[in-house]
């Protein structure tokens, strides 16, 4: 009995103790140590960003200016989480959600106008992206990072490339398709693969979209919702196309050596455009815009490119880029660019019916 | 009054605790579940149409079915397998017991996303199932349908709670008085009679517990369907996800968390009150 006794002392120990493991996350990276400088701007400046943008190559100007000043990472996993916490209150500094969600935020007084005479960087933002930020004559969001979504194929396991979104619908790829979780991706791809504009789908369209949908399930292998899982399904062989893969899975998976091609489908890629605004509830909104600006910086903007294999913003950081990886993704090309279907706003209506759609038609199988 | 106040001492963090970081936070999804949106107008209007549409969604139904269904075999096969493990370490192991025990728990001390990649690496197309099949002439091509699967989220699951569904049964089986088999061996029980008729029906609350230990965190899975469900295998917790996060109705996510957690309560309620019986009925019959 008491051999019993204390070896359940020592197992409960255990139990808590691995509790105690599992229970630690991933710790935010430390700001780095900037060389101190007189004289010293102090406080805190709070980042609602995504995970893998709070690397200090991406703030150097900012951490070199103001070395005192404590800078804090709260990380997103979906646009509509930045839209949700400023929404509950969150008082954040900067946020970093995508242009989809960009008007509901201005809508609903979440977010603050942009004073662009304070950012040295401005005058070189691509014109075009910057007007996509700007409502009723306001600049709002400092676009900072685009990129692609389109078919990631392996072209040693497949017969035959295909060569449009309503290719994903052929038998040949059956049991071998992972599609992205995500109601409104594969709402647009699937709108665009019958032919439709997406955003202005009738209620018919939107059930033919749905069928269309339950269509392709049986072929559908799995379904990815975070990079890393699509690479490595990708890379073992599993999966042969990939749908709505990013920029930065060709690259890496190029890089490993694999032999992929990214898709230029002729109803266009899908792109998005994300980028920085400051919420209402700021208090350090000039603290935010030199953020925003060491984040505009050419070394920065060039090191998102070279690094991550994005589209950016700043015209004077494209000579810094690498010019391979600018052609494979056809960074500059107005062709493929031009075509681009952008994503844009989607109303809380449309939101709500296209995940609703979707979480019916993934859990169909 | 010495030993009220040791008491309210003992008592009042673990209290304060559930409150603050359980309660709280269930009672504000009630309220949630009422309203008609979480922004502008909406937030403050109060409507029944949640629940409405929750018990009109036959979709919704068939998912929390199909989940249940995968909890439910986790946990028995998961209790089928730790309760022949938890015997052994009791009643065989003898001082090596600890040192047992922790080599099955040691894998816990790793991070829980490694442990499902590891089963990708056993289950994928290139992984070692399938190439021993391969190399074995079972299969003539890699097929990656032993992954991305209702099996394989169930394969995947199970490993996970076994350790956890032991560790119950261990110490029911542990607090057995030895003496009680002597007796049932000295009134002419054969071994399997004494175990039938002694040592299952004492250790059932544990197996009881380490029952409820895997099939409660299971039901609300999202993670493991994820990544190794595929297409196939998504359950309830996905659903519950996509509504908070992705159309941002958390009061239909509230609604269907409330849901689960009402039918959860209900079934242990239910179950426990069968184990108990039992376990009274084997001890005085």
């Amino acid at each position: 009995m008491r051999t019993t006794k204390s070896s359940l002392i020592v197992l409960s120990l255990l139990v808590v103790f691995t509790m105690i493991l599992t229970a630690c996350g991933p710790k935010t990276p430390p700001a780095t140590e900037a060389p101190t400088q007189p004289p010293e701007v102090t406080g805190k400046l709070l980042m609602l960003d995504w995970a893998g943008y709070e690397l200090p190559e991406f703030w150097m100007d900012f951490a070199q200016k103001y070395p005192k000043v404590n800078v804090e990472f709260s990380f997103l996993t979906e646009s509509a989480e930045a839209y949700a916490k400023l929404q509950s209150g969150f008082e954040a500094d900067l946020v970093h959600p995508c242009n989809n969600y960009w008007k509901i935020m201005v809508d609903d007084g979440l977010v603050q106008p942009i004073d662009t005479s304070k950012l040295s960087h401005w005058k070189d933002v691509n014109p075009a992206l910057a007007a996509q930020g700007a409502f009723d004559g306001k600049q709002y969001w400092v676009p900072w990072d685009w990129g692609f979504e389109s078919l990631l194929v392996r072209q040693d396991l497949v017969e035959k490339v295909p060569e449009s979104w309503a290719d994903l619908w052929d038998p040949q790829y059956a049991g071998h398709i992972a599609l992205v979780d995500g109601g409104e991706a594969n709402h647009v791809i699937t709108a665009l693969a019958l032919g439709f504009e997406p955003w202005s789908t009738t209620p018919e369209q939107d059930e033919q979209i749905k069928q269309k949908l339950l269509e392709l399930m049986p072929n559908v292998l799995s379904i990815w919702s975070s990079q890393s899982e699509l690479d490595q399904m990708v890379a073992s062989g599993d999966v042969w196309v990939g749908s709505g893969a990013w920029n930065q899975s060709y690259i890496g998976l190029l890089k490993d050596g694999y032999d992929v091609v990214y898709i230029d489908p002729k109803e266009g890629r899908t792109g998005y455009l994300c980028g920085f605004a400051i919420p209402s509830t700021s208090k350090n909104y000039d603290l935010a815009l030199a953020m925003i600006d060491a984040y505009l910086a050419p070394d920065a903007q060039a090191y998102l490119a070279n690094e991550y294999g994005m589209g950016i913003v700043n015209t004077a950081a494209i000579s810094l880029v690498d010019p391979e990886t600018v052609k494979l993704l056809s960074l500059e090309d107005q062709n493929v660019i031009s075509r681009t279907v952008w994503y844009k706003y989607i109303t809380p209506e449309q939101r709500e019916s296209w995940t609703n759609t979707w979480s019916e038609v993934k859990t169909a199988k | 009054m010495e030993n009220r106040r040791q008491f309210a001492s003992l008592i009042g963090p673990p209290s304060l605790y559930l409150f603050l970081l359980f309660l709280l936070p269930v009672g504000l999804m009630f309220v949630y579940s009422f309203r008609a949106g979480i922004t502008g107008p909406a937030h403050d209007v109060f409507t029944l149409d949640n629940y409405r549409s929750f018990l009109t969604n036959s979709h919704f139904h068939r998912l929390f079915w199909r989940s249940a269904l995968i909890s439910l075999t986790i946990s028995v096969i998961s209790s089928l397998l730790a309760y022949p493990l938890a015997y052994y370490l009791v009643f065989q192991a003898g001082r090596n017991r600890v040192t047992l025990m922790t080599l099955l728990i040691i894998p816990a001390w790793t991070s829980y996303l490694l442990r499902i990649f590891a089963w990708k690496l056993i289950l994928g197309s290139s992984g070692l199932l399938n190439s021993l099949l391969l190399s074995l002439g079972v299969i003539e091509k890699a097929s990656p349908m032993l992954i991305y699967s209702r099996s394989a989220v169930i394969v995947t699951l199970v490993y996970v709670w076994v350790p956890f569904v032991a560790l119950p049964i261990f110490a029911a089986l542990g607090r057995i008085d030895r003496n009680l088999l002597e007796a049932a061996a000295d009134l002419g029980c054969k071994p399997w009679e004494a175990f039938l008729r002694v040592t299952l029906p004492l250790s059932l609350p544990g197996v009881a517990a380490g029952f409820f230990f895997a099939f409660i965190p299971t039901l609300g899975e999202f993670v493991t369907p994820l990544l190794v469900g595929g297409a196939s295998g998504q359950m309830y917790g996905n659903l519950i996800q996509d509504q908070f996060m992705r159309a941002l109705n958390w009061p239909m996510g509230s609604v269907m968390s409330l849901a689960m957690l009402v039918a959860v309560i209900t079934l242990v309620f239910i179950l426990t009150r069968l184990a108990s019986v039992s376990d009274l009925g084997g001890v005085y019959e």
